[in-house]
């Protein structure tokens, strides 16, 4: 019984802090909100707990003092990405019932994807990862992401911009095409 | 446990892995649209962690994952206009009878 | 004193190659003017022919070899190419370009309607240079080369229409049924070459070696007995004979220049080539004389019931060239060789003359024919001196050669003088059957209003000049005259033999009188022998079912190997041939089952491959600690 009561104090060690505490909470709904999304039968159901799961990384980026990213993952994601999906479900039609795919295919599928999580676990168990004091980004984070972008990021950043441009040029194209 | 970084990336591992299972066993090309995004966000989630606790610290995670959202959004908008231009041809969206390219 | 024209000797086979060649790739353009092209082609062959036959006879002259090119050079035997001009090639040269002129000219007129005219010619073309090349040529592998040449030349003529299945099968079986002469002829060219000093092959150290008794005297007759089979093949002797009567299905012109006057003597030639092989070997000579004789009786017999006018005539060839034989094989070079001359010009002369008839009535059962004497007279005048020198008439040509023959044969052995002088009955007895039968008498049949005239000028012209040479031709070989056998060999070997001389004309005679009495007088019924014995009648008409002897015993069961073959091939070989495809055809169906467009399952696939490549890489470090 030694291990489970280390087990335990483990535990509330790690939950004696408060920001543990927060990330724990977050993580439940993270990993829930997914497994259910993968679970509904009904799209705009996994849409819904996909925003929940975008919340919560947005909520997870607040933890990690990332504001900047935090706000956009709303914007973004939880915003738009969100919408465009619905837009995409109310634009096509989906069976209610999807039958499942062949039972050999769902287990090589199933396993491989636990074994690629076994091995990155492992790998994550065995990497000693240097303890650092943090990185104190203060309140400034914001503006000091912007200097970066547009100083030393300032091509892939410009690049971004076209690629977005072209993206949103070839969407419009793709989807309206068939109706000349 | 004074280093909280493994948390942060066996969460993303978990998350990567379940948007990799539903990309692979979806049949609704939407759903597998959504998977994929389940998967970028867990790298962005890593970026953002390493970000902080990482041997390194420095800005340039979030600066990548800045990036990251962006060509996820871009992509978005690409699949589902490609989706939506496939539905209208085929009447399905269906990725098991998007098979065109086969022999 | 040097050769100036034997230098260019090169020109002759090698012009007609260049007609060959020019019709070959632009005959379709030149129309009805090919023709005029082969026959210059030949027509330059012919004159330096002659250039040279005037040469060589004017005076005392060394023969002349030209064989610089090395063609083949393993270790230390080095195979030659090149050509050597003696006295006898000198002959042939002389015999065959002129006849291939004359056949030129004559298919000019003969052929005119033919869609494929050029194609024909340029056959002939090719035949010509074939001929030439193998007559002039100095050792015995180029003759090979050049011997299955004409051939191929051979075979394509007689099935020149192709369309006609006798003629299609005739032309397989003259090809292969010469290739078993061949074989024999190749088998004694690498017994030769195992046993020759120095492994030469050319025909100068052949007859050095044999002269000089080098070889061990069973080998000798080995050697000498294959080359004969393969002359045996290409000279129509029994019993390789049965292709040449079935080669008749050719153009005519094609019967006069390959099947009577050039080719099948080729087989004469190469023995007389080759004579000092045959010298060393008393039982080689023996075996030749015995089948010559026999050939020229037995063929003979056969013409004596045949029908078609070309078949007779082929028969006839049968015979003659086993007369030839006969002639070397008692050792009389100069006599077979003088024969080999005249019969060229007179059996030229009747199977150009019957093309003419042939040409005029369009058929060729001699029953069917009749009193084309008086519509055609050059034809018939013509046909009756070939058909005279044939039977050996005095003073015709063919008189002086089968006289040589004879008494040559009669100084030998008295056998064969009889078995000689029979055939020469018979010879005489069919020749005036088939003329009297053909030109005299009455019309058997309705021409419908198509009534049969004249040949025009240019095909009686090679005829007449044909003719002129079956008269004269063999005044150059006289008993009194010796200079033909003394230029040919050195040697005066004439001997006067009156008892032979008289003998000779009166069987001929008799033959020709025969004749006369059953196809013309009637006083001797036609039916006088099938009637008291049906059954040599009916053997003789069947020509003594060599066919069907053959087809019984060669090759009734080779198709029936054939058929076991063939179904080892198709179901064991192929069988495993066909395994092998449908296997790679399975494996490759699996495969493309792989790639059923499903995206789902290539990131399956690959999401498992890296999984896999992880697990080793991983595990490799277990593996190690452990």
């Amino acid at each position: 019984m030694n291990w489970i009561s280390n087990l335990i104090d483990n535990w509330l060690n790690f939950m004696s802090v408060g920001e543990n505490v927060a990330f724990a909470i977050l993580a439940v709904l993270i990993i829930s909100s997914s497994v259910l999304m993968i679970n509904f039968t009904k799209v705009v159901h996994m849409v819904v707990s996909l925003a929940v799961v975008f919340l919560s990384l947005a909520g997870m980026y607040v933890l990690l003092e990332a504001e900047f990213v935090a706000f956009v993952q709303v914007l973004i994601y939880a915003g738009a990405i969100s919408i465009l999906m619905i837009f995409g479900i109310m634009m096509t039609r989906h069976d209610e019932q999807e039958q499942p795919k062949q039972p050999v295919f769902q287990a090589l599928l199933l396993s491989g994807s636990v074994a690629l999580f076994g091995i990155i676990f492992y790998a994550i168990q065995s990497t000693a990862f240097t303890p650092s004091t943090g990185f104190e980004q203060g309140a400034d984070n914001t503006k000091a992401i912007g200097e970066l972008l547009y100083t030393q990021h300032v091509i892939p950043f410009e690049l971004i911009s076209v690629l977005l441009t072209v993206a949103f040029i070839g969407a419009i194209v793709l989807a309206k095409r068939e109706e000349e | 446990m004074d280093n909280i970084l493994p948390s942060y990336l066996i969460l993303g591992a978990i998350l990567f892995c379940i948007g990799l299972y539903g990309a692979l066993s979806k049949r609704s090309a939407i759903v597998v649209l959504i998977s994929i995004e389940l998967m970028l966000n867990a790298c962005n989630l890593n970026f953002i962690a390493f970000s902080k606790y990482g041997p390194v610290p420095s800005l340039t995670g979030q600066i990548f994952s800045l990036f990251n959202i962006t060509v996820a959004a871009a992509e978005v908008a690409v699949g589902v206009a490609i989706l939506i231009a496939l539905f209208k041809n085929k009447g399905t969206s269906n990725v098991e009878e998007m098979d065109s390219m086969r022999y | 004193m040097e050769s100036t024209y034997s230098q260019l000797a090169w020109i002759i086979p090698i012009s007609p190659l260049i007609a060959f060649l020019i019709l070959l790739s632009v005959g379709r353009q030149l129309k009805q003017y090919g023709g005029y092209l082969a026959v210059l082609a030949s027509l330059v062959s012919f004159t330096i022919s002659v250039l040279i036959f005037i040469e060589r006879t004017g005076n005392e002259m060394q023969n002349y070899t030209w064989n610089d090119w090395e063609w083949l050079s393993v270790d230390t035997v080095t195979l030659t190419m090149g050509f050597e001009i003696n006295n006898l090639n000198t002959l042939m040269l002389l015999i065959v370009s002129f006849v291939s002129l004359l056949v030129n000219l004559y298919s000019i007129g003969y052929m005119k309607d033919d869609d494929r005219i050029n194609v024909y010619f340029s056959y002939i073309a090719l035949f010509t240079f074939s001929m030439l090349g193998l007559v002039i040529t100095e050792n015995i592998v180029q003759l090979y080369i050049f011997w299955e040449l004409v051939g191929v030349c051979s075979f394509l003529l007689v099935g020149f229409w192709y369309f006609k299945p006798e003629a299609k099968a005739a032309a397989k079986k003259a090809f292969i049924v010469t290739r078993i002469g061949d074989v024999g002829l190749f088998i004694a060219i690498l017994i030769l070459f195992w046993y020759m000093p120095d492994h030469s092959l050319s025909f100068s150290a052949i007859s050095n070696a044999f002269e000089q008794k080098a070889i061990e005297p069973g080998i000798v007759t080995l050697i000498a007995i294959l080359i004969f089979i393969g002359a045996m093949g290409k000279s129509g002797q029994f019993p390789l004979h049965t292709w040449l009567p079935d080669a008749m299905e050719g153009p005519t012109p094609i019967s006069a220049l390959i099947h009577a006057a050039t080719m099948v003597a080729a087989g004469v030639y190469l023995v007389a080539r080759t004579f000092p092989i045959f010298e060393a070997s008393a039982t080689a000579m023996t075996v030749v004389a015995i089948v010559g004789a026999f050939t020229a009786l037995f063929a003979a017999t056969i013409g004596v019931a045949q029908n078609d006018i070309k078949r007779v005539l082929a028969y006839s060839t049968v015979s003659q060239l086993g007369y030839m034989m006969l002639a070397l094989g008692v050792g009389a070079l100069s006599a077979g060789m003088f024969h080999l001359f005249t019969h060229a010009f007179f059996k030229a002369l009747l199977f150009l003359a019957a093309g003419s008839v042939i040409h005029a009535v369009h058929k060729q059962n001699m029953h069917e024919m009749g009193g084309l004497g008086v519509k055609m007279k050059i034809t018939a005048w013509t046909f009756a001196i070939g058909a005279l020198a044939l039977s050996g008439i005095f003073p015709f040509a063919g008189f002086w050669s089968k006289d040589a023959i004879l008494t040559e044969a009669l100084h030998q052995n008295v056998w064969y003088f009889i078995v000689g002088l029979t055939a020469a009955f018979f010879t005489a007895f069919y020749m005036s059957r088939l003329f009297f039968l053909v030109f005299a008498g009455k019309s058997r049949t309705d021409h419908k209003g198509h009534e049969p005239h004249e040949s025009p000028a240019v095909m009686t012209i090679p005829l007449i000049v044909l003719a002129v040479l079956a008269i004269g031709a063999g005044f150059v070989f006289t008993p009194f005259n010796p200079w033909f056998g003394e230029w040919l060999t050195g040697t005066a070997e004439e001997h006067t033999n009156w008892t032979v001389i008289i003998l000779s004309n009166l069987v001929g005679l008799l033959g020709i009188g025969l004749g006369y009495l059953m196809y013309i007088r009637g006083t001797i019924a036609r039916d006088v022998i099938s009637s008291r014995a049906p059954g040599l009648s009916r053997l003789v008409a069947n020509k003594y079912y060599m066919d069907e002897l053959y087809q019984m015993i060669i090759i009734t069961p080779l198709k029936g190997l054939g058929y076991v073959l063939r179904l080892f091939d198709y179901y064991v070989i192929d069988g495993a041939v066909r395994l092998s495809a449908s296997s790679a055809l399975y494996v490759g169906r699996l495969g493309a089952r792989m790639q059923n467009g499903q995206l789902q399952a290539y990131g399956l696939a690959s999401l498992i491959g890296i999984v896999l490549l992880m697990i080793i890489f991983v595990g490799r470090r277990f593996w190690n600690v452990g």
